[in-house]
Formats: structure tokens, sequence, C-alpha cells
């Protein structure tokens, strides 16, 4: 054997040199395949627990499903708002490998479908992976079609079936049964249907006031996937719950007879049974269209609703508030009642009422009657029924602003109506402690009067008005105002009296004559015939008139831009022989309430004559 | 040239001749990958586990005619038979097929062949010829010039196909036949320090998707979604089969189409889930014996020639299924090589089978004493 290292190849004998070779490439290959053996045993034995978890954590995949939403029906059981079906498509992030890549093959399947591919990804990342992110809400059924023959292309996207809402009444109820949209960011934790993107929650009006209730409950499946995340077969299922029916005390029919009644106006109509409280109407206008907000909504369209002078948005019925003007009056008369005032006292009205007043040159204040040149000697029937200002200035410095706002709080003044609904206001009813609290300062005498005409700082809704004259009407007993049928408000209501029967009568006699005998300011309104309507007008100020435009002549309200004529309002009830209903309308800058609102009251009075002298509700039971 | 019965009893020689134990567990493999093929296809034959049959029959065929051909003359024709799989491979960027960012096949008589599958049994058979005819007495460097040549020019076409994992077994399949030819030590512990020191320059030359699959074998976590997918994918798998198995045609990965390439590069994978630890541990000593049988026939060849050939051929089969295995189980990183007899693939199978025909040949002829040319 020779020394290596001078040859290239090894000196062995060659025979023996080869053995030796093959020997040490056989031990080599015997060590690698015992390092496989052991690789298997750890992957296989040692970390099988491990590797089964995650394996079925492969296959199985958790899916939510969408419950369908409860149907709102009207008084008659007409269904309001209903579901409809509808394609849509989501995306997982969690089950694509590429999110924008799936997007961008689906834009080139739908290139006229508008996929906001910016949105859908900020979307998708400020939301956990496995939740499911609409990408295209409503779909036609040939895209749909189309989707679904090319879904190998687009990985984690999925076609559904889900549901829309559609609202039968259209713009006539828009704001009172509102509308549904996503779910928002500060809605999710409250909302257990926020583990679905797609799922919709109520946004305002009904919808929202009982969307818990409406919203049901959601379902979820396991299924099987492949690697795509297609399902293979489902596993296991629990069915989601539609929410619970909802009726209201809407009778839809007459809704909308209100809403067109107002005619495009800007103003609002609530209906109420004077016996039961149940409100059969609260129609607003101007208004929208609930159904656009099924579908996502154009920024344009949406600023557009924003920025309209005549607010399309805001439920007037019950989210505006406006002084109440002479709509007051009744009030402040029964006020007057209790404090001692006889009905028959009269006052002497020469178109002013002056109090002192220090801080101004003169010495004194002047307050004036609507009527410049004075309505003479009046009592309280005759007040109510001219609507004379003096007679009530009169009256409220006797009886003080404190009897006056706890009368008008008895009646459900300054306080919301609903309580469920999120955008009802609730109203201003002044007192001095009101004052001192809110504004800081000292109660002033000429406040009083102010208010004794339902001006100044006293604030009202429309439904708020409804409610108090139809307590006011049915013999002082207070009713439990009612819009939705539920366990939470039975038919029982509460019969405490909160008048004495006597003054009413007073009250609701003057009433009468206000719209049925000449000389009464709503007297033009009236209805002749077998049933008959009484109220009250009011015309409330928007600004404040100088001395000095008093001097020249008052603008007349024509002349005046819209938003700063008078509102006009006008509370009523009939028939009067054996009252049912109560109205309150309100049309802003109507210029004054004999003039805008007591018409349309007298239209709606004689809808409700002639075809709902009864209404009655046909009850729905949820299946 | 032969009448009629000298040509039957020299077939009948031959088949005589044949080693059926190593003949027997080809074909146990061939069935097991039939098996798992079936499998895969969900339960339809006519699918992949047909096409499989048919190559295999056909590398059955050409199992025999490598056989049948007088070892002799394979050895004259070695070069030329190199020189042409090394022209197949020269063509392919002119006339080869585009696949997945590759070119890696071309098209003869309607069939779609892999020339890098054959290359790794040709370059054993050029070297085998070389290093037999060599005066082992040479004190020449310049004797390693023209081996080490014919090993790199089909590693670097290889390469740019660019096929990383074909073109390493290659490499190899190759270096081996210098280790067995008696090489001193010296200058593999020479050539080991000068490849690790051009690794930072090869690093450069590769495709980012073969960055990206090295870098993901050290990190599988590092993209989950993307390169680190398969082996994830492929270790839930195997892990999730444990000791015995989910059940023939139950594995939920494969079935669910978890497993990228099941059908080819992780059919082990498949297998490990169905079969559990004893099916792959069966499976590794059905290897493991081919190998030893393989080992055994070859020393008993009186030509160096021979030995070289069978053994080159034993070691190339042996990187394969390391190759395989490993990848799948996360030990190396994603190569793309299949695993013999299994996986499906049709270069693959009839290059085996060529590998294993020679083999077979040398075995058979075993005492044929091959005089050296001048090279």
């Amino acid at each position: 054997m020779k020394k290596s290292g001078k040859f290239i190849f090894q000196k062995y004998d060659t025979e023996n040199l080869i053995n030796r070779r093959a020997a040490l490439v056989t031990i080599a290959k015997a060590g690698v395949f015992s390092l496989l053996v052991g690789r298997l045993a750890y992957l296989q034995i040692a970390e099988n627990g491990n590797y089964k978890k995650l394996s079925d954590k492969n296959r199985i995949t958790h899916r939510f499903l969408e419950p369908e939403r409860g149907i709102i029906f009207d008084l008659q059981g007409r269904p309001m708002a209903i579901n409809k079906q509808k394609y849509e498509i989501i995306i997982i992030k969690e089950e694509t490998r590429d999110v924008e890549k799936s997007l961008v093959n689906l834009k080139s399947l739908l290139p006229h479908a508008n996929i906001d591919t910016e949105k859908i990804l900020k979307e998708i990342n400020s939301r956990k992976k496995f939740i499911p992110i609409g990408i295209i809400d409503d779909l036609t059924w040939e895209d749909f079609s189309k989707i679904n023959v090319n879904i190998h292309k687009l990985e984690g996207i999925y076609p559904q079936i889900g549901f829309k809402r559609y609202y039968t009444q259209g713009e006539s109820h828009s704001h009172l049964i509102g509308y549904v949209s996503p779910i928002s960011k500060n809605e999710e934790e409250s909302n257990p249907l926020s583990k679905l993107s797609t799922a919709k929650a109520g946004k305002i009006g009904v919808e929202k006031a009982k969307d818990a209730i409406l919203r049901g409950k959601l379902g979820s499946k396991n299924i099987e996937v492949n690697a795509s995340g297609r399902e293979i077969r489902e596993l296991d299922r629990v069915n989601s719950i539609q929410g619970k029916y909802i009726q209201l005390t809407i009778d839809s029919e007459l809704q909308k007879f209100c809403y067109e009644r107002l005619n495009g106006l800007s103003g609002s109509v609530s209906v109420i049974n004077v016996k039961n409280g149940e409100f059969y109407a609260l129609a607003s206008s101007p208004s929208y269209d609930p159904n656009i907000f099924s579908k996502s909504i154009s920024n344009e369209t949406w600023e557009n609703l924003l920025s309209d002078k005549y607010k399309p948005l805001i439920n007037k019925s019950i989210s505006n508030q406006y002084p109440p003007g002479s709509t007051i009056k009744p009030f402040v008369a029964l006020a007057a009642l209790e404090s001692g005032v006889s009905h028959k006292e009269t006052f002497f009205c020469d178109g002013k009422h002056l109090i002192e007043d220090t801080s101004l040159e003169s010495g004194y204040k002047t307050f004036h009657c609507w009527k410049k040149e004075g309505h003479g000697n009046v009592d309280m029937t005759r007040a109510i029924k001219v609507s004379c200002d003096v007679y009530f200035y009169q009256i409220a410095r006797r009886i003080g602003i404190n009897k006056i706002a706890e009368v008008c709080k008895r009646y459900g003044l300054g306080e919301k109506v609903f309580k469920s609904l999120y955008e009802e206001k609730s109203g201003v009813v002044p007192n001095k402690q009101w004052k001192l609290e809110n504004l800081g300062s000292r109660w002033m005498v000429g406040e009083t009067l102010s208010a004794g005409i339902g001006q100044g700082y006293f604030l009202t809704t429309s439904a708020q008005l409804s409610l108090a004259l139809a307590q006011l009407i049915n013999n002082g007993i207070r009713l439990s105002p009612k819009l939705i049928y539920d366990n939470e408000t039975s038919n029982i209501y509460n019969e405490r009296i909160i008048a004495d029967p006597r003054y009413l009568k007073i009250i609701k006699n003057a009433l009468y004559e206000a719209t049925n005998a000449p000389g009464g300011t709503s007297y033009r309104s009236r209805i002749i015939g077998k049933y008959k309507m009484a109220g009250k007008t009011g015309t409330s100020q928007v600004r404040a008139i100088s001395i000095k435009e008093r001097e020249e002549g008052l603008i007349k309200n024509k002349d005046l831009p819209w938003e700063k004529r008078d509102h006009g309002l006008f509370i009523g009830y009939g028939p009067t022989t054996d009252p049912k209903y109560a109205v309150s309308v309100i049309v802003e800058h109507g210029g004054s309430g004999s003039g805008s609102a007591a018409p349309i009251a007298s239209d709606i009075f004689k809808y409700l004559f002639e075809k709902k002298l009864i209404l009655k509700r046909n009850e729905i039971f949820n299946v | 040239m032969f009448n009629q019965n000298n040509f039957y009893s020299a077939v009948f020689a031959k088949l005589k001749g044949i080693n059926y134990p190593l003949l027997g567990l080809i074909i146990t493999l061939f069935f097991v990958g039939l098996a798992a093929l079936y499998s895969i296809s969900n339960g339809d034959f006519n699918s992949w586990p047909l096409k499989h049959s048919q190559r295999f029959i056909l590398g059955l065929i050409i199992f025999f005619l490598v056989i049948f051909f007088d070892l002799r003359l394979i050895f004259g024709y070695a070069y030329v038979i190199f020189f042409l799989s090394i022209i197949s491979l020269v063509i392919i960027p002119f006339f080869g097929i585009e696949s997945n960012g590759a070119t890696r096949w071309i098209n003869i008589a309607g069939i779609s062949l892999q020339p890098s599958e054959f290359v790794k049994y040709t370059l054993i058979l050029a070297l085998a010829k070389y290093f037999h005819s060599i005066n082992n007495d040479s004190s020449f460097i310049k004797t390693l010039i023209i081996p080490l040549i014919i090993t790199i020019v089909p590693v670097l076409l290889v390469i740019t196909q660019p096929d990383l994992g074909t073109a390493l077994i290659i490499l190899l399949g190759g270096i081996s036949i210098f280790w067995i030819s008696g090489l001193n030590y010296k200058y593999f512990i020479v050539g080991v320090f000068s490849i690790l020191c051009s690794l930072p320059v090869l690093w450069q030359y590769l495709k980012d998707y073969q960055k990206d699959r090295v870098l993901t074998f050290f990190n599988p976590e590092r993209d989950p979604l993307g390169n680190g997918y398969h082996i994830m994918q492929s270790k839930i798998a195997l892990g999730s089969g444990g000791l015995f198995g989910k059940g023939y045609m139950e594995g939920t990965q494969s079935h669910l189409n978890f497993l990228p390439e099941m059908q080819t590069d992780f059919i082990f994978t498949m297998l490990g889930e169905e079969f559990g630890f004893i099916g792959t541990l069966i499976l590794l000593l059905i290897y493991a014996a081919l190998i030893m049988i393989s080992i055994r026939l070859a020393l008993k060849s009186r030509s160096l020639f021979s030995k070289y050939l069978s053994l080159g051929v034993c070691n190339v089969f042996f990187i394969y299924v390391f190759v395989n295995i490993g990848m799948v189980t996360g030990l190396l990183p994603v190569v793309g090589v299949p695993l013999p007899f299994i996986s499906y693939g049709g270069s693959s199978m009839l290059a085996v089978m060529f590998g294993f025909g020679l083999l077979m040949n040398c075995y058979i002829n075993r005492n044929i004493i091959i005089e050296k040319t001048n090279y």
C-alpha cells in the first residue's frame, strides 16, 4: 500500500476499494433512512395530537347564518316592512391567499359592477379575518349565475342568497318605520349580528327602536371545506331564528292619506285615538324613499337629503320642536280654571297689554294681541274662540308660570311621548326653576305672558300636542300613548283623572265654538254634516318683531322669505258628539294656523268620518 | 444473424438471469402508487391510475429492452447515449414546452418527455465508462477534467430550465461515481469546501421563487399562505395520520385538496395521512430492501463498468427517495422531486425503469469482462 496523496485515486486493490466505498455509502444511506423514520415518528406519533387539531380546523369551517328580520305590520295587519331575497357577494379574508387578486378577478367578470376595491380592502383590514365582508349587495340573477360558474377563479369569494328589506309603503312611512343599513362600529359590541358583515341593523324609527326584537338570532353551521374554502358538505347546523313580528297602531292607509294631504309642504300630522292612546298616523313631509337604503346609497343622494332645506330626513312629528303658539291656550285656560279664575270673568282687550319694565325708556313693555284693534270684552270661551292674546296675558300673569307649566306637564308636554324612539325630542315646558337651571337667570314677568300664548321658551312636538289634546278631550283620563303593540305596554291604561270634568266641559265647548261658530279662528275649516270637528289654531312666531317694524306696519307672511314665516298649527278632535280622534297638524312656516294647518286637519277628519270612523286592530300572531 | 432457436434460448437465459425479488419489489411499489392514485382520484380508475398503469407497462417494456441489449453494446455506445441526452437538453429552450414558468419538457411523437430525468442515468453511464477505462494509477489531475465537464454541463443546463431539484440529483449522482471509483478523500473535502464558499455567489443566480422556497424551508411560518403553505399542509396531513392513519380514501387533507401536487411530489403525504406511521414505515422498508438488493447485485459484477453503473443507478434512486420524503416531511426545501414508482409522472417512471434495466443487465451479465477502451 502506497501513501495516498501522491495519486489522485486511492491505492487499494480495486475490488476492496469499491467494496469499502460502497459500504460507506450504504452506511450513510442507512443513516439517512433512520433520519427519515425518526422524522416520521416525530410527526406522526409525537406531534400527532397537534396536527390532528390543525387538520380538523383545516377542514371544518364555521359559518354564521343570517336570520330573517321580523316583519312590521300595520294596525290592519298589512305588512309594511318585509324581506325580499337578494343575491349578494361576500369575501372572507381568511380563505383567500390574495384578496386583491380575487377582487381583480371578480372585477374582470363583472366589469359593469360598482366595486370599490379601496373601500372593501379598508373594511376587510379593519375586521377580523374570518368575518365575511360584503362586496356586492344586490346582484342580478345573470351576474349571480356568472359568479357561480366562475367560482374556481374567485378564491375566498362566495355568492350567497341574503335578505333585503323592502318597505311596501314607500316614502309616506319612512320616518316612522325607519330603515336598516350595515351595522356601524359603535353598534358592533351590542349587536350579536355584527359577526356577519352583511347583516343590517335599524338606524332610525321603529326599525331602530325595536331592532333587538326584529333582528332575530344568528344561526350557524359547521361545514367541511376544501383548500379553497368551497363547501363540500354540511356537518351540522343551527338554524337562524327569524326576528319577531311587530304590529304598529298605525293605519297605513290613513298615514298615506295624511302624508299625501301635506302635499309636499314641510310639516307633520299626528292622529291619535282619544280613548286608548293609539297613534293611527304620524306623518312627516317631505320624505325620502326608504328603499334606497337597502342598496348602498350614493354620496350624492345622501348629501342632497342632508342639505335639503325642508329636511326630509327628520321626522317632524316627533323630532322637530315648535313653540305651540295659541294651541297652548286651552291648557292655560284649564290652569286658570284650576286656579280659581271663573270662566265668566271678562277682560278687556284693546289690542295690547302693558307691563312695567324699568329697563325700558318708556318704563313699560307692550304685549300685542294678534288683532291690532283688540277684541273688546272677552270671557274664557270667547278668548279661546277668537284666540285673544290679551286675555291670556292677563290670566297668565295672574296664575303664574309655575301653574301653567304644571298643567302642561300633566298633559304630557315637555316629555317624550314614545320612550322607545331614539330620535324623539322631549320639548320644553319652561318654569322658574327650569330657567334658573338651564339659562342661569331669574324668571321675568314678561316671559310668563309669552308662555301664556305658547311663545317664548315653550317647545312642543306634534305628537305631544295631539296626546295632550286627546287626554283633555277624553275627560282627563291619562292615556298610555301607543305606537307598537308589544308585551311591555298592554291595552290597560291608567284611569287617573287629571282634570275636573266640569272645567273640561268649558274648554271643549270653547273649542267647539272656535271651529263651528262664526268668528271662530278655524270657522272656515269647519265640517258641515253629521260629524263635526273642533279645535284650536296656533300661529307661532319664529322671529322677534321689533317695535320699529310694528310702527311701520307688519310685513305680511307671504312677503317674508319661507324660513322666516310663522309656523301654522292646529289641534283638533272629532266627532264632537262622541270624540274618537285627536289630530295635530303643523305646517312649518305655513303663515298661520287657520290658513295652513286647519284645512288639512279638516280634510283628515272628513276622511276619518267617512272611511275610518271605527278603527280596530286586526291582530297579527307571530308564528 | 442468429436463428430462431438461438434467439429464444438467449431470451430464456436472460429471463432466467433476472433477479426476481428486485423486480417483485418494483412491481409492489407500482401497486402502492396505483392504490394511492386511486384514492386521490376519489375512486376514478380511468383518470390517474389508468395512465399510471400504462406508463408502468411502457416502463416494463423499456426495462426488458435494456436487459436484452448486449452489455458490451451499451458500454460501447455509452458516450453516444449520453451525448444524445445532452442534445435533448440543449434543444429544450427552442422546442420545449413551458409549464409553470419552467421549460422542462419536449414533445416526442405526442408524448411529453422530461429529458433531465433520463440525463441522471445517462450521466452515470458515461461516467462509469470513463472511470472504467482510465488507468487509476494516473497521477495527473487532468484525468478529472473530462468527467467534471460531463457532470457540470447537464447540471448547468437543468439549472437554467430552471429545475434546481433535478440538477442537484444529477450532480449528486455524478459525484457518487467519483466517490465509488476511489477518488482520494481530499478532493471531496476540497470540493465541499469550495461549494460552501461559492454558495453566496450561487444564491445570486437563483430565481426568486427558488430563493423563496429555500427561505421558507428554514422558516415555514414565514409565509403560511404562500410557499410555506405546501410544507405546513403536508406536515399537517402526515401528523394527523398518526400511528394507523385515517384509513384508505379517508384522508381529509388529501381529499379536500389541502395538499398541493398531491398526485405527484406530495403523494407520500397522502399515504402517510391514510396509512399512518405504520404505512410509511413499511413503505420505507420496501425502499430500503430495494436499495439493499441493488447494492448486493451491483457488487456481484466483475467489471468495474458494471459496478459503477449499478451503484450509480442505486445511488440516484436513493437520492430520489430521500429528497422526496425529506421534502414532504419538512427536512429539505421543496424542490420538486417525485417519489419513484409511486408519483404520477411519465418521464420519471420511464427513466427509473431505464435505470433499473441497466442495473439488471449488469447483474445478468455480471461475469462479462469488458476491455478498457481509449475513452
